[in-house]
């Protein structure tokens, strides 16, 4: 297929999902099966399209295509471009598959509910991919917003899906306020932006600003990156993140940890790295390492003394969004390599945590840890489906985490910088604790009480997703080489190269150079540190379960589930990002 | 004398916590950062471009290929619905996405014939909150609202059919006569201009106007001539059946451009003379599909805000299904006595 | 482009901020929201502004000009103004979506102050 027809396809993969949302509530009607039927096939017809271009853009190319034929005049863009690069893509394909599986485990699961509620939940949910994969592909900034918009607004109502619990119409509440201030953030930025230098096309504001840039770029570029952390979840905007997780129903948790605060992160990498190219005078990577950091090591210490097992898991992923931004803003190549590795990875070992956390509460109603306990007699594969996602986090060898926590580690090293790396030490042991402690405690560990009051069987579909999900996290940690130079040095590379992507966006199609990374997965420093961290993780947990509860106080104070103070600590982290930038 | 005392003590702490209303470090705190950020975007605003800036090229080329290129005096329109469609196109299915999610925010409780966890979890999160909701007080304030809000006492339909001198709140459902004929007189009339609106996109104007006028001429029907009248009309089956059918007409009219022209949002529809109804080519049926859409979407979202029940707290239910999640120890204990 | 619009909607997004960050009544943080969203569409608008400008629409043009001429001569900024239009409905959107949280809230909690809604806490 020629490149411009490929090029001209792009758009449709939106389309499909979102002309699929639109029957959802028809097919309602019809069946109650019909709309995750539906949803399934739109899914996997747009995730076949992306399929189709990956060949060309994963070689090196990027697709562009002008919306309209609009092209534009001396390089000033007119419209709106769609552009694939394989950062970008990446992240559509994993929305794509994801997507499709997670639908097909709410219909094994949920599969009972009203079909008024089962066409209002599809719909939704193609609507997220739908936005995820929109703003993975494009190429102008305020489009990236309408994507934005379009995810957060789904997501409000599929936090409160369960309208029977009353802490889902809280964490709905408190969602709704934060990202509401955030895209009012994003909003201003892409104003400012348009304000001072007239153009909204990445490629043509990346020409302009590569020059000179004003003062008041680099305060859009401040409300940018503040926005996009909002929904990402990074440490001071992260509020929504943990009661929101807690709240939603499983697949919708597995979604929003596993797709969406990555939008976030694809969104910060396209505007630090390939709009604001980083060298002008203003130190943004070191703002969002030392943002990475604190969110790495707070995550995982929230974590640790946890009693509920989805709000321990939703403090991970605020744990994990901390070493992505680390993995960033290192700038090196191993750095970005390993981000994007991570950013695959983390979809699948966060997505199989979360379904079976979502499955132990659907099935035995119980959702604190010290209410469960020795549930591996009863859920054999349960069981192991969440040894694997503890093992891929904690980056032990057969799994995935190993070669991407690998790779920013030794990103972090090569560039000298020891303390950063001493602080993603420290935060690997404690999300190993943490989640070790999880594993044993829900699993292992003998319950007070002898039988649960409800106990239901696990359906065939949802034994199937949950193997295909271990299963990926297998095949990502046995195939490093392959993966890391098909899919993440591509990305890297695009990342890198701001210039090339830049004119391949203006000029419907370009080229990027091709970038070696290399993992060496059996170096002996690597192993060591695993094992180390092993051994010295065993005491944290244990330590955790003992004087766990006392911490509770402190907690409860920092965390104190008021929404006026979750938007302070947004507002806070804002200034603090916008004075340091625009000095 | 001892009842009078704990009144009075009583009193004193309603009277403390009338009075804190907003813990003050929050005032202090919010004063501050809002002041901050203010001084801060002050700043920067003041750095923008002034009025003598020229025009971005995207802006002047809007403005130049309307009347040649899209035939159309509306370049507003024309940026909104033509060269930056697919942003609009986006922005027509968040409006759905919230639509979709109001009404799974006010739907009614369906029954579930399958044990739900959550609805376990939901139980016991429930209880906590009723017990304590009740020792504060406020649960039988806000039950016997409740009890008055259902509509327990209807009233006649009309003010006019209540006497003169009748007492105060009116429990009736429409307004008085001279009300209802003039919202019958007035209401096509308003409705027309709606679609005037619309249909001379090429003027300012277009789908999104269009659509909130009609919106507010369902609310005045609804307002006047009552409850009960309306939503025998409005039927939610319905609308949402022509929202999406609103909807469904957008992605036609964008894919078009695809099937026809090679690219998504390209204009695929013949342009006709200046100022004419179909001036424009897509550019007025995109308009007319998203006046549709906006139309109805925001009626079902009105509607569905004025019809929500109150049946998913349903406090007494849970008081008798608060159930342990795990059985009780005292069952083992007495057997290992025997 | 006029500053003091500029500061105007600067100082109205403030206040809105305010709101949102001190008062507890689930409702006001509603209209503090609402509040700033105002604000923004009072910047994008001023930011469409030129000097001596007319509105972009052809129909009609003033002063006896052509409508060519007119698009070639001082007009505001239309590009600016779709934002804007994206904005209102953004604004119409979000806030439905949180009158009807806001409602089941109270079926739940019997309450409007944030600081009681905290069940979720630590």
């Amino acid at each position: 297929m020629s490149r411009a027809l490929l090029s001209s396809l792009l758009p449709l993969t939106v389309a499909i999902p979102i002309t699929g949302a639109v029957l959802c509530p028809l097919a309602a009607r019809i069946s109650r099966f019909a709309p995750m039927v539906l949803s399934v096939i739109a899914l996997l017809s747009s995730g076949a399209l992306l399929v189709c271009m990956a060949p060309k853009v994963y070689s090196g190319r990027v697709l562009s295509h002008f919306m309209g034929h609009w092209r534009p005049i001396s390089s000033h863009a007119l419209g709106i471009s769609f552009a694939a690069d394989a950062w970008g893509l990446s992240f559509a394909l994993i929305t794509a598959f994801l997507g499709a599986l997670l639908i097909l485990y709410t219909l094994s699961e949920l599969g009972e509910l009203g079909p008024k509620e089962l066409g209002g939940y599809s719909c939704l949910f193609l609507l997220l991919c739908a936005a995820l994969i929109g703003s993975g592909l494009t190429g102008d900034l305020f489009n990236l917003f309408v994507w934005f918009e379009v995810a957060a607004l789904a997501s409000y109502a599929l936090t409160a899906f369960f309208l029977e619990r009353p802490i889902a119409l809280e964490a709905a509440f408190k969602i709704l306020v934060l990202t509401t201030i955030a895209s009012f953030a994003i909003f201003l930025g892409a104003a400012l932006i348009y304000g001072s230098t007239g153009a909204l096309d990445f490629g043509q504001i990346e020409r302009s600003l590569a020059n000179r840039t004003p003062a008041v770029a680099l305060v859009a570029l401040g409300l940018l990156v503040g926005g996009f952390a909002t929904k990402a979840g990074i440490v001071p905007f992260h509020g929504w993140l943990p009661d929101a997780h807690e709240a939603a129903p499983g697949p919708v948790s597995a979604l929003f940890s596993g797709l969406m605060v990555n939008l976030g992160i694809v969104a910060i990498a396209r505007i630090v790295f390939e709009v604001f190219t980083t060298s002008h005078g203003h130190d943004v990577l070191g703002l969002l390492m030392v943002l990475g950091l604190v969110s790495a090591l707070g995550g995982a210490l929230f974590a640790l003394v946890q009693d509920d097992l989805k709000r321990l898991l939703a403090y991970d992923t605020i744990s994990q969004m901390g070493v992505l931004l680390v993995g960033l803003s290192t700038g090196t190549s191993s750095g970005l390599a390993g981000a994007s590795y991570h950013l695959i990875d983390h979809a699948l070992f966060k997505a199989l945590l979360f379904l079976c956390a979502g499955s132990i509460v659907h099935m035995t109603g119980a959702t604190k840890l010290s209410e469960m306990g020795g549930l591996a007699r009863r859920y054999p594969s349960l069981a192991g489906a969440f040894v694997v996602g503890v093992a891929s986090i904690s980056g032990i060898p057969p799994f995935n985490g190993y070669v991407s926590l690998g790779l920013i580690h030794d990103a972090l090293r090569s560039s000298g910088q020891f303390l950063p790396f001493a602080v993603m030490l420290i935060a690997q042991i404690v999300t190993m604790a943490a989640l070790g402690r999880a594993a044993w405690q829900a699993f292992v560990a003998h319950p007070s009480n002898e039988e649960l009051a409800h106990n239901e069987d696990l359906r065939p579909g949802m034994i199937v997703a949950l193997t295909a999900l271990a299963l990926g996290c297998l095949a990502f940690g046995i195939f490093p080489t392959f993966a890391l130079s098909h899919f993440a040095a591509p990305a890297a590379s695009a990342l890198l190269h701001p210039g090339d992507y830049g004119r391949a966006v203006l000029a419907s199609g370009g080229a990027i150079p091709k970038l070696r990374v290399s993992f060496d997965y059996w170096n002996p420093g690597d192993l060591v540190a695993v094992a180390s961290t092993i051994l010295l993780a065993i005491p944290c947990a244990m330590l955790a379960v003992s004087k766990g509860h006392t911490t509770m106080a402190v907690r409860r104070r920092i965390q104190d589930g008021s929404v006026n103070d979750y938007a302070s600590y947004l507002v806070s982290g804002m200034l603090i990002m916008l004075v340091v930038l625009a000095r | 004398m001892a009842t009078r005392k704990k009144l009075s003590r009583r009193d004193r702490r309603d009277e403390r916590a009338i009075r804190d209303r907003e813990p003050t470090h929050r005032r202090g705190v919010g004063a501050v950062l809002a002041l901050a950020l203010a001084a801060v975007l002050g700043v920067t605003v003041w750095h923008l471009p002034r009025e003598h800036a020229s025009l971005s090229v995207v802006a002047r080329e809007a403005m130049t290929v309307a009347i040649p290129k899209w035939h159309i005096l509306e370049p507003v329109n024309e940026v909104v619905y033509g060269t930056r469609g697919f942003d609009t196109f986006g922005e027509t299915f968040l409006l759905l996405a919230a639509v979709i999610g109001i009404g799974l925010i006010v739907r009614s409780k369906e029954p579930r014939d399958e044990f739900l966890g959550e609805e376990l979890a939901a139980a016991r999160e429930q209880h906590a909150e009723v017990t304590r909701a009740a020792n504060a007080g406020t649960e039988q304030v806000a039950r016997s609202a409740e009890a008055a809000e259902q509509g327990q006492r209807r009233g006649p339909p009309t003010p006019d059919e209540e006497g003169l001198g009748a007492p105060w709140p009116e429990r009736s459902d429409a307004m008085t006569v001279i009300v209802r004929g003039a919202v019958r007189l007035l209401a096509p009339l308003l409705a027309i201009c709606g679609c005037y609106l619309v249909a001379w996109g090429y003027s300012p104007g277009g789908g999104f106007p269009g659509g909130a006028v009609i919106v507010g001429v369902v609310l005045l029907a609804y307002v006047s001539l009552g409850h009960r009248r309306v939503v025998r009309v409005i039927r939610p089956g319905l609308v949402e059946l022509l929202e999406m059918i609103g909807a469904l007409l957008i992605i036609v009219v964008e894919l078009g451009g695809f099937v026809f022209k090679g690219s998504f949002s390209a204009n695929f529809l013949p342009l006709s003379q200046l100022a004419t109804i179909p001036s424009g080519g897509i550019l007025q049926a995109f308009s007319g599909s998203e006046f549709i859409e906006v139309a109805t979407g925001l009626t079902l979202a009105i509607f569905g805000l004025l019809g929500m029940a109150h049946d998913w707290a349903n406090e007494e239910e849970t008081q008798k299904s608060n159930k342990p999640i795990r059985s009780s120890p005292s069952r083992r204990g007495r057997a290992t006595q025997q | 482009m006029i500053v003091v619009n500029y500061l105007a909607a600067v100082s109205l997004f403030s206040m809105g901020l305010y709101a949102v960050l001190t008062k507890r009544n689930l409702l006001k943080i509603v209209m503090g929201l609402s509040l700033m969203e105002s604000s923004t569409y009072l910047f994008l608008l001023s930011l469409a502004y030129r000097a001596r400008s007319t509105a972009p629409v052809l129909l009609n043009p003033p002063h006896g000009e052509s409508a060519s001429a007119l698009a070639r001569g001082d007009v505001a900024d239309p590009v600016l103004q779709n934002f804007c239009l994206t904005a209102i409905v953004i604004g119409v959107a979000v806030t439905g979506v949180f009158l009807a949280v806001a409602v089941r809230l109270v079926q739940h909690y019997r309450t409007l102050d944030a600081d009681k809604v905290r069940e979720l806490r630590g």
